[in-house]
């Protein structure tokens, strides 16, 4: 007799052709938190090893990966020299897994502060699919996984304003994190 | 608007919410040996304070709870049945 493997869940069986389109992805909410949880702990002790055999070079390998895939998200929307519209339009490209918000001290006026050729915004994120992921494997946070959401959300700036942009992290929290925005005005 | 609210029973006064808070949202109050809010306004709801304090004496409301869904829906399952 054929060795079969043991499951406690029963295997989910079908009909599928290449052409259809499955009306359901299948699979319960536990499976997809299951999923999530694992993808997690990949994804947290990828970013740890890399850490490990590069050292300060892995916030840069990572930085450049997600600002090439801020780029690319940047493209699907409308280009603006706007900033309050980028932003706007930045909330719909980060989605709601990476909720933020403008932020100034409650002395200042306005959420833009203007500094020669450089126009300054906080940016204070809520959510964020990075932090869950490094609180789920014990990871501190500014590690280098946080640099693929810096180089996001840079990337994404970056082609919807058709400038320059750099961010920084002022503060990490258990449930916000503050960043300035730095937008360099005069192309790249 | 952030409203923070210090057990004032529960704080034992080490004073860590005020050197972590990146906003200066809290003071000593050296009378008292408590901490207080001075700086409401400027609470930007990061909860580092809540990580640091020692004695879970405050409370935040009126803030974005950001999702954690690191947590094991079954680990909490089972906590709830105990705690
Ligand atoms: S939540 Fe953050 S900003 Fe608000 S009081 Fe605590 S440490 Fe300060
Ligand atoms: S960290 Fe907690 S115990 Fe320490 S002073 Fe602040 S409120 Fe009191």
């Amino acid at each position: 007799m054929e060795y079969q493997i043991e499951r406690e869940e029963k295997e989910v069986l079908g009909d599928f052709k290449p052409e259809l389109i499955p009306d359901a992805c299948g699979g319960g909410i536990d499976d997809y938190e299951e999923a999530l949880h694992v993808l997690m702990k990949f994804v947290g002790s990828m970013s740890s090893a890399l850490e490990q055999v590069s050292g300060r070079g892995a916030n840069a390998i990572v930085y450049q990966a997600g600002k090439r895939m801020g780029h690319e998200a940047g493209k699907m929307v409308e280009k603006t020299d706007d900033l309050e519209k980028a932003m706007q339009e930045l909330s719909e490209i980060l989605g709601v897994e990476f909720f933020f918000d403008m932020w100034k001290p409650a002395d200042q006026t306005e959420y833009t502060v203007e500094n020669g050729n450089e126009t300054i915004v906080k940016l204070i994120f809520r959510d964020c699919v990075v932090r869950q992921t490094l609180r789920r494997t014990g990871l501190p946070q500014k590690g280098p996984l946080c640099y693929l959401l810096y180089g996001y959300t840079v990337g994404a700036v970056e082609e919807v304003m058709g400038i320059r942009g750099k961010l920084d992290i002022d503060h990490v929290g258990p449930n916000a994190c503050l960043k300035t925005l730095t937008i360099k005005w005069g192309g790249k | 608007m952030v409203k923070i609210e210090i057990d004032e029973d529960a704080c034992v006064g080490c004073g860590s919410c005020v050197d972590d808070c990146p906003n200066n949202v809290y003071e000593m109050d050296e009378e008292k040996n408590k901490t207080k809010v001075v700086n409401e306004d400027d609470c930007m709801a990061c909860l580092s304070c809540h990580e640091i304090c020692p004695a879970e004496a405050m409370e935040h409301k009126d803030i974005h709870v950001a999702k954690r869904l690191y947590i094991d829906r079954k680990v909490s399952g089972i906590l709830k049945k105990i705690i």
